[in-house]
């Protein structure tokens, strides 16, 4: 007996009949019925007879036939699909009943038919694991196969992508990479085996955007709960800010940097006249222009970094414990401070050439430690203030400045890649 | 209505019967299971919804067909609706009320519950649901109930969210209020086993009073709902979606049966004639100078008219296969499917503006002789051409057989073309919601209404018309309650049901009397301190200010119980100024000054009391 298999299965007064599925448990048998339907029944004492071998091919159901024959348009520009798993490529598995990644970048042309048509595609998988699952070594993976991809003539870059990590992997490829077109990641909060995943509308308008003029590396996911229009938030300053809500992905201490217009993509309205934006894809502040600067990768990276929260009653010695570091980001409280206690331990690290960097758990608002006292102190005691840069990018920070500058105190309080906003207007 | 032989037609019917549950919370999140007001709403959000495949790799008939017409839903939330609704949160775990109520129903219905359930996603993406499924789990199969006629087996029971409530159409879609869609439903589907159409009533009204004896299902329009499939040995599977009425069954029944009857006649008669199908063609010219309404207004706006012309089928599109139903509707139905306004076809012109030599020229146009039919559609273009292959395509299917598809009742027991049947692969497991394991030992059986009936005679002594009313009446718990209390049994039975009805029907506001009013009321009334005559005005009084005590009402309304000698005092003025009279009849005078006794104390005084004390006045004078 096998999944796949038609089978009749009497259990006491019980009899059912269907094909029998991968089951999530030992002790029950999970059978789909004739009307769609699947339910358990305890194995012990059931009697199973199968009926028919290999009704369904339950592994490979998901699999279309053949390949997408998309043709190749020379009016269009070019636009290279990164997969590196996550919900908008993803599918249940019927082993353990969780969604998982399944999809390579040619099966999210044929999931997302509504690309067609806005710009010949390249795909490629880089990885495919769940986005908690990324590591430094595959940005490390993601930063060459741009930087490939770039230079094989990609007009722009779409990066599909888990949307749990998200903003740490955009960090790390806006340090990583220096781009002369938009690299967009985009994902999907609703997974895509649902009529009503958002990975439709957040698919297309990341296309739009990795067309635009814009040579930033963006997030673009929805900005409301309505399938009306995705922000484009600068990968440095961006952050998941809700579970699970479609328009979960907020610009911190700023607008987003601009917006995509679903309703005028899809209807492929040109763009305003004297703009150089794609149709409905309008933002709201200076960017890098596409073509200003050189394609450059800068992929060494120092993992040896932690992010370390302190809260009341977190004893100095957790910190103590991390001596070996090569870097150090603390999400203080406030404008960025810890208790006393830890002021000695931090004074030791930095003596021993550890990289030690202030962020504030506050996370709105601007790293200041010449306030107070304890902020003085842990000046004197040889932190960096992190200005008003994000906790999680100011880890990705610090380990490319460790592995590509060597005055990392002077990398880590100038803005390289919009992680660091020099004059704070939050309502810009 | 004529009544066929159903057993030689080879009648099978089944039903489908869709029950709200009474639950505090939806099944899948903590919100109250409430109805709203679309006014009340306080914010919106639009959504478009993308055909998915089941884990089979299959793509549903119906399930595409609906998605071939790209539409946006707007949603509607409350301040009673949350994240969940909005598909904007994942489920939570199924709830255990709802999961509890099931259980006692399947007991109901003698059914076998199942090991695990699996909470599954069934496909639908006509936008009533946010998520473009609808969640759904079997909990139990295989049960029984008996009718009249026989037993009838019950294939499954189902236990889902009902859907979001269809507002209005908008410019670009439908809008729909999130206030309904997550309230727990049961579905319950009986096996294929009903035989006459007063059999499929019975069944109806069997599995109705059956739910309704948990206690725990809503009430009221829209919370129940019927399907009802129906078949012929020739004919073919129909299913006939959201019958209101418990009452309609046995004749939506007879009518479809009536329907493929009067189709397999037609389609033999075609079939004599050498009946067929042309091409669609553009007949606009025919019209050009129409005075007819519709056909002007559509060609003044860029339309065209499309024809068809149906050799040998004269005569027989008009012909009625339902009361005021015709196989020309049937056309027309598939042509509006497809956005048309309808269909004219020869049958019955000339008429609505289009004139004798129109027809003639229409007939010409498409080489239509006289034993021919010729149907026509005016739209914009594109809706014409796919308004006009619907109907043609209808047509031809008309020379074959009856076509299995959903239809939706209509209120006079008729029915009209929905969509194609659904397949049985538009689902697919609901990943975010764990098997639940169900626990059947904390359950118990409720008593059913038919035995509370009895009991409510047997022990209260309720007559058996009174038994009815306050057993399958909304407040048989309050009655029970209010009885072990030391209520009168026959005292509160009436209040709770018939002098509500009366009140009801004198235009009281009785909405507003909650359990506690009619609690307190029949209390006052135990206690001796109302007389059971002042309980209508009583209940008036608390209905047109709900905020009031009912002791302060009673006082406020002058209905405190009168006292013995409030009594015999009201009661003397009445016997002396009738002296004569009572001197004359002596107790034969009774009961014309008892009436006059009751109205001088205006409901303050028990009648028992009152009719004890005019006896005694009457005797001293007599």
């Amino acid at each position: 007996m096998n999944a796949g298999d038609r089978i009749h299965v009497e259990r006491g007064a019980q009899a059912y009949e269907g094909v029998l599925l991968p089951s999530s448990t030992p002790d029950h048998l999970v059978v789909k019925l004739d009307g769609g339907y699947n339910v358990g029944i305890d194995r012990e004492d059931a009697t199973v007879e199968v009926v028919e071998t290999d009704v369904y091919d339950v592994e490979s159901a998901q699999d279309e036939e053949g390949t997408s024959t998309v043709e190749f348009d020379e009016a269009l520009p070019t636009v290279s699909l990164i997969s590196t798993g996550g919900t908008i490529a993803s599918t249940v598995d019927y082993r353990t009943g969780a969604v998982t990644a399944q999809f390579d970048a040619e099966d999210v042309l044929r999931a997302v038919p509504d690309l067609a048509g806005m710009a010949n595609y390249r795909g490629r998988v880089v990885a495919n694991i769940l986005s908690e699952n990324m590591t430094p070594a595959v940005w490390q993976d993601l930063a060459r196969a741009i930087h490939e991809e770039i230079e094989a003539g990609a007009d722009g870059v779409v990066v599909m992508h888990g949307t749990d990590t998200m903003q740490f992997t955009a960090s790390a490829m806006a340090f990583m990479l220096d781009t002369p077109v938009p690299i967009v990641f985009t994902g999907s909060q609703r997974s895509a085996d649902r009529p009503s995943s958002d990975n439709v509308m957040n698919a297309v308008s990341a296309v739009a955007a990795a067309k635009s003029d814009a040579a930033e590396v963006m997030v673009c996911m929805h900005e409301s709960e309505s399938d009306d229009r995705c922000a484009l938030h600068r990968g440095t300053r961006v952050r998941k800010n809700h579970t699970s809500r479609r328009d979960a992905f907020e610009t911190v201490g700023a607008e987003p940097l601009g917006t995509v217009d679903y309703e005028a993509v899809r209807e492929g309205e040109p763009a305003a006249a004297g703009s150089a934006d794609e149709g409905g894809v309008t933002f709201r502040r200076e960017h890098a222009q596409r073509g200003e600067i050189e394609l450059a990768l800068h992929d060494e990276l120092e993992t040896d970094v932690e992010l370390v929260k302190f809260t009341p009653g977190t004893d100095a010695s957790r910190l103590a414990a991390l001596d070996d570091a090569a870097g150090i980001v603390v999400e203080g409280t406030g404008l960025g401070h810890v208790d006393t206690d830890w002021i000695d331990v931090i004074d030791d690290l930095t003596d021993d050439g550890t990289a030690v960097v202030m962020t504030s758990q506050c996370l709105d608002g601007r790293v200041c430690d010449r306030v107070y006292d304890t902020g003085r102190d842990l000046l004197a005691a040889g932190v960096v203030e992190g200005e008003d840069m994000l906790p999680g990018t100011a880890k990705v920070k610090l380990m490319w400045a460790l592995a590509n500058t060597s005055d990392v105190a002077d990398t880590m309080s100038e803005p390289l890649a919009g992680e660091i906003q020099s004059q704070s207007r939050p309502w810009t | 209505m004529t009544e066929y032989d159903y057993e030689e037609l080879g009648l099978v019917a089944g039903l489908e019967i869709h029950q709200q549950l009474d639950t505090a919370t939806k099944l899948f999140c903590q919100c109250p299971t409430r109805i709203r007001e679309p006014e009340e709403s306080t914010r919106s959000l639009t959504r478009y919804l993308h055909p998915t495949k089941s884990e089979l790799g299959e793509i549903d008939d119906a399930a595409l067909e609906e998605s071939m017409v790209d539409r946006e839903f707007e949603y509607l939330a409350y301040d009673t609706t949350c994240l969940v609704e909005e598909d904007d949160e994942p489920p939570h775990r199924v709830d255990r009320e709802a999961m509890d109520v099931a259980l006692e129903i399947a007991q109901l219905l003698d059914m076998n519950v199942a090991d695990q359930v699996h909470v599954m996603r069934k496909i639908v993406i006509d936008g009533s649901n946010t998520s473009g499924f609808q969640r759904s789990m079997l909990v139990a199969n295989d049960g029984e109930i008996s009718t009249s006629e026989g037993s009838v087996g019950i294939e499954d029971m189902l236990l889902e969210e009902e859907s979001a409530q269809r507002v209005e159409e908008t410019d670009a879609g439908v809008r729909f209020s999130l206030d309904r869609l997550g309230i727990p439903l049961v579905e319950i589907g009986t096996k294929p086993d009903i035989r006459s159409p007063a059999q499929a009533r019975e069944a109806a009204e069997r599995i109705g009073m059956l739910l309704r004896s948990t206690g725990q299902v809503k009430r009221g329009l829209g919370t129940i709902r019927q399907d009802v499939n129906v078949s012929i040995a020739d004919g073919a599977r129909i299913e006939l979606k959201g019958v209101q009425s418990l009452d309609d069954i046995d004749d939506i029944v007879r009518n479809e049966v009536r329907r493929q009857v009067e189709l397999l006649d037609i389609r033999d008669e075609l079939n004599e004639r050498g009946a067929s199908v042309g091409d669609p063609q553009d007949v606009t010219a025919v019209f050009e100078d129409t005075d007819s309404g519709v056909i002007r207004g559509a060609l003044d706006s860029g339309g065209v008219v499309q024809a068809v012309r149906l050799s040998g089928f004269d005569g027989l599109v008009g012909r009625e296969i339902q009361p005021d139903r015709r196989l020309g509707t049937e056309l027309s139905d598939h042509a509006k499917r497809h956005g048309a306004g309808g269909i004219f076809h020869t049958d019955e012109l000339p008429a609505y503006g289009v004139t004798e030599d129109e027809v003639a020229a229409l007939r010409e146009a498409v080489d239509a002789g006289p034993e021919d039919a010729v149907v026509i559609v005016a739209d914009d273009p594109e809706t014409a051409e796919l308004a006009i292959e619907a109907a043609a395509e209808r047509a031809e299917t008309a020379l074959d057989r009856v076509p299995e598809e959903t239809r939706d009742a209509n209120d006079d027991a008729t029915s009209r073309y929905l969509r194609p049947l659904p397949g049985a692969a538009r689902m697919y497991p609901e990943t975010d919601v764990p098997p639940v394991t169900p626990d059947e030992s904390e359950v118990e059986t409720p008593e059913l209404l038919t035995e509370k009936v009895d009991r409510y005679q047997s022990e209260f002594g309720l007559d058996a018309g009174l038994a009815e009313q306050v057993a399958y009446g909304q407040r048989w718990r309050l009655f029970e309650d209010a009885v072990d209390r030391g209520a009168d049994a026959t005292l509160a039975a009436q209040t709770l049901a018939s002098t509500v009805t009366e009140l009801r029907r004198d235009d009281v506001p009785v909405a507003h009397l909650t359990d506690d009013h009619f609690r307190a009321t029949l209390e006052l009334v135990a206690d001796g301190e109302l007389a059971k005559e002042g309980v209508p005005e009583l209940l008036t009084a608390l209905a047109e200010e709900p905020g009031m005590d009912a002791a302060e009402a009673a006082e406020a309304a002058g209905l405190g119980s009168a006292g013995e000698d409030e009594v015999r005092a009201a009661v003397s003025t009445v016997v002396e100024r009738h002296d004569e009279q009572v001197a004359e009849e002596g107790m034969g005078a009774f009961s014309a000054l008892m009436g006059e006794c009751m109205g001088e104390l205006r409901g303050k005084a028990d009648g028992d009391v009152v009719s004890d004390v005019l006896r005694e006045e009457i005797q001293k004078r007599a």
